[in-house]
């Protein structure tokens, strides 16, 4: 059987009108000016899968560019009976080669993932110069001052440093500190790179007694002990190569950054869980009431509205990007000074009233 | 070739252009949306060249379809290259700097200052090259196209246009158009056979000035009301009622007229943002039309000359539609984010379970579903937006255009792919 049909030669945009006839093997046309022409059914390859009513499209691996049109349907459903390669679409090579790569991109991510995100942070933070540490910690403890005041008053410093000796009465390998009191009217301390620990006012005016702000401060030296400021902006690093990478071309930037803080909040709370232990056994060995902490613990659950109704959608939500483990639980942990064990004050009344007041030099 | 029978009569067609659509894209879109999915968005590049497949095989010209011939693994690979040889050190010396010298180091914002010019000189570079691709794995009657020109020269031009617009606030652009259309139109090749651009800014100016003063009309005038709003409201009590809704903690409970107050200025400002993103385009879809229609003119084909029937209100309606499709999406995902959130945690994931889940929904939906389920739609409208209108004036003799010697490049568009500058 003979169909009529268009063959462009690839040569030219001219089109030819031929008459194409099959015999199972070989597909051969031929018109006025297209000599006879005899192509191997196996090298041909079908642009689009056939459909019914429109022209299908045909070409051979010998000569790419060029296009035999064949419009009858008949013709097309015989051809492609007998030759399954004809139906167009992916061969099962194409899947196996797409889930390859898929499967292998994304163990690739995941391997690189944990080397930089568990198994190096901490390796690295333990051995980053001191100048590095000391730089980094003096830009960020800048950028979270935001200008404000640093409160200073010559018994206010005295009171601070007597503090910090109290408490490295009883943890003699208490890591090198520095501790600064920001005008800053947000509830908040935090321990950055360098051992550089940041206190706000209100934090000092949230405080109804020395041993709550001693609790506070063993906890970030509980941070610097462990280096996680340095930690974390290993992981962050990692985090931003990484989100770059997974996401590549066509992820959207709230992909990486819900990714991004998920996991660094994670390790977050593992960090606050590490400093809590080193709060509790430091207050411990220097026989500084624990429960001072644990007052303040009580406070902060109190202003965040602890004790509601945990079951909410919302509350659950809110669970997931909280940088510290439930105040509640962490409270649980805390435990008074062992029996026998005389509690000393980490200040005198005096100095901490100096320490209360150093924001108002 | 020279003697062969053909080539000694001319075969002189007028050419007409169609879009004409057919179905299956809804099964590309949704086949992609699974395979997205599936595959954790590498299968983007075969999608990608799905939709192009559908879309070129619509553009009818003569009756004869585009044909596209590009392969998914050639795009995955283009990609997989510039990703080796360029993202990842680029990613690795930018963090690494940053690491070393301090998130809060002032050369910091130097090395980005760096690194974002780089970028926008290859930006000009990338687009280049992915038309070349996109030329070379486009068929029409069995020839195919290409780009003659250099792609290095052309992000030149790219770079000097993004200058140029900066620093004259705008004015350079009609100029800057005109520059780069004639570099990238000009060098574009069908077989053999030469595209040509030829014309002058000058007639676009007229429009341009119309739109740039309108636009700082309408700039002046929101920023008038913006500061009317803030002298009507302030001493009246906004300030404390402003604190009262937005600040809750410490401060007293907002009374219902306070409530009123705030909500009427936010009302005020809505309205402001709502006509800036309505007005301002709609202002500018003049210039587009205009723009369009002359850079059609300037363009000519084997001496035939080609005409775009663009209006403002046509291609405002273009845009509208296209805004409203992706409006559509995604309140659609936020929706699916919504419930699938509620339903994980109803169903008592714990808490690293249900960010994992939140995370690959963001991934999914947000970005994938929006993706897979718009952009194709919206390259459809604006493609045969183009198809529908063009015309192209005199007769191609066909039987000279010869098939292109021009080497087809083995890999496609990895940097416009990593800009993301590939959109179709």
């Amino acid at each position: 059987m003979a169909v009529s049909a268009i063959y462009y030669d690839g040569e030219s945009a001219r089109s030819h009108d031929v008459e194409v006839s099959e015999n199972g093997t070989l597909i051969s046309f031929s018109g006025t000016g297209t000599p006879y022409t005899s192509w191997s059914i196996k090298g041909l390859h079908a642009i689009d899968a056939p459909a019914q009513g429109q022209p299908y499209r045909l070409t051979h691996y010998d000569k790419s560019g060029a296009r035999l049109i064949i419009r009858d349907d008949e013709f097309i459903k015989t051809l492609v009976s007998r030759s399954s390669h004809l139906k167009g679409g992916y061969s099962g090579r194409d899947i196996a080669h797409i889930f390859g790569w898929t499967i292998g991109g994304l163990a690739f991510v995941a391997a690189i993932g944990y080397v930089a995100m568990v198994l190096l942070p901490d390796k690295v933070a333990h051995v980053l110069p001191e100048t590095w540490r000391n730089r980094v910690g003096s830009q960020m403890e800048a950028a979270m001052a935001e200008g404000a005041k640093l409160c200073h008053s010559p018994a206010g410093d005295a009171a601070l440093g007597a503090m910090i000796a109290n408490l490295a009465q009883g943890q003699p390998d208490l890591p090198s500190i520095s501790v600064h009191i920001y005008d800053i009217p947000v509830l908040n301390a935090f321990a950055v790179s360098g051992g550089k620990i940041i206190l706000t006012r209100e934090i000092l005016a949230k405080a109804d007694g020395p041993d709550e702000i001693a609790g506070v401060l063993a906890h970030e030296i509980g941070h610097v002990a462990h280096r996680h400021p340095e930690a974390q902006l290993v992981r962050l690093t990692g985090m931003q190569v990484l989100g770059s990478v997974f996401t590549g071309s066509n992820g959207g930037d709230m992909t990486t950054n819900v990714a991004f803080l998920a996991t660094v909040l994670k390790f977050t709370r593992e960090a606050e869980a590490e400093a809590d232990a080193y709060a509790r056994d430091t207050l411990v060995k220097s026989s500084i009431d624990p429960m001072g902490l644990k007052r303040f613990f009580e406070k902060i659950n109190k202003l965040e509205g602890g004790g509601g109704d945990h079951s909410s959608a919302f509350s659950k939500l809110g669970g997931i990007f909280s940088t510290h483990p439930g105040t509640e639980d962490r409270m649980k942990l805390i435990e008074p000074l062992p029996a026998g064990v005389v509690a000393k004050p980490s200040l005198t009344n005096e100095q901490w009233l100096a320490l209360k007041d150093v924001c108002k030099g | 070739m020279i003697d062969s029978p053909d080539i000694a009569q001319p075969v002189l067609e007028r050419l007409s252009f169609a879009y004409v659509r057919r179905p299956g894209l809804w099964k590309i879109m949704f086949t992609n949306l699974g395979m997205g999915i599936i595959t954790l968005t590498v299968w983007h590049f075969w999608g990608k060249t799905n939709v192009r497949k559908h879309i070129w095989s619509c553009i009818h010209i003569n009756g004869e379809p585009l044909e596209y011939t590009g392969k998914g693994g050639e795009l995955f690979r283009g990609f997989m290259l510039v990703f080796a040889i360029f993202i990842l050190p680029l990613l690795l010396l930018t963090a690494g700097l940053g690491f070393y010298l301090g998130p809060q180091h002032p050369a910091i914002s130097g090395i980005n200052f760096l690194f974002a010019i780089a970028g926008y000189l290859l930006g000009g570079f990338a687009l280049y090259k992915a038309r070349n691709y996109q030329l070379s794995r486009t068929n029409w009657r069995g020839i195919r196209g290409n780009m003659a020109g250099s792609a290095g020269l052309y992000s030149l031009t790219y770079f000097g246009n993004i200058l140029a617009r900066s620093f004259s606030m705008g004015w350079a652009t009609p100029v800057m158009n005109v520059v780069m259309s004639e570099q990238m139109i000009g060098d574009m090749r069908f077989g053999d056979s030469a595209f040509k651009f030829k014309g002058r800014a000058g007639p676009l100016y007229p429009t341009y000035a119309l739109c740039w003063f309108l636009t700082l009309f309408v700039v002046i005038g929101g920023a008038g009301f913006l500061g009317y709003e803030i002298a009507q409201w302030s001493g009246s009590g906004f300030d404390a009622a402003f604190k009262h809704v937005f600040n809750g903690q410490g401060e007293a409970k907002p009374t219902v007229d306070e409530f009123q107050l705030v909500g009427l200025f936010a009302l005020g400002i809505l309205g402001l943002i709502l006509v800036y993103v309505l007005v301002i385009p709609t202002l500018w879809a003049i210039y587009s039309a205009k723009e369009m229609r002359t850079l059609a003119n300037y363009t000519r084909f084997d001496g035939a000359q080609f005409k775009l029937n663009a209006t403002a209100g046509s291609v405002i309606w273009l845009a509208l539609g296209n805004l409203l499709i992706i409006a559509l999406a995604v309140v659609l995902a936020a929706g699916l984010i919504f419930g699938a959130i509620s339903a994980s945690i109803w169903m008592g994931f714990d808490k690293s379970t249900a960010v994992v889940i939140m995370t690959a929904i963001f991934v999914v939906f947000v970005y994938q579903g929006v993706w897979a389920l718009t952009r194709p739609i919206i390259i459809q409208r604006n493609i045969g937006f183009v198809f529908r209108r063009l015309t192209l004036d005199g007769a191609v003799d066909l039987n000279r255009i010869r098939q292109s010697v021009a080497a087809r490049p083995k890999r496609g568009e990895g940097l416009a792919d990593a800009f993301d500058l590939g959109a179709w």
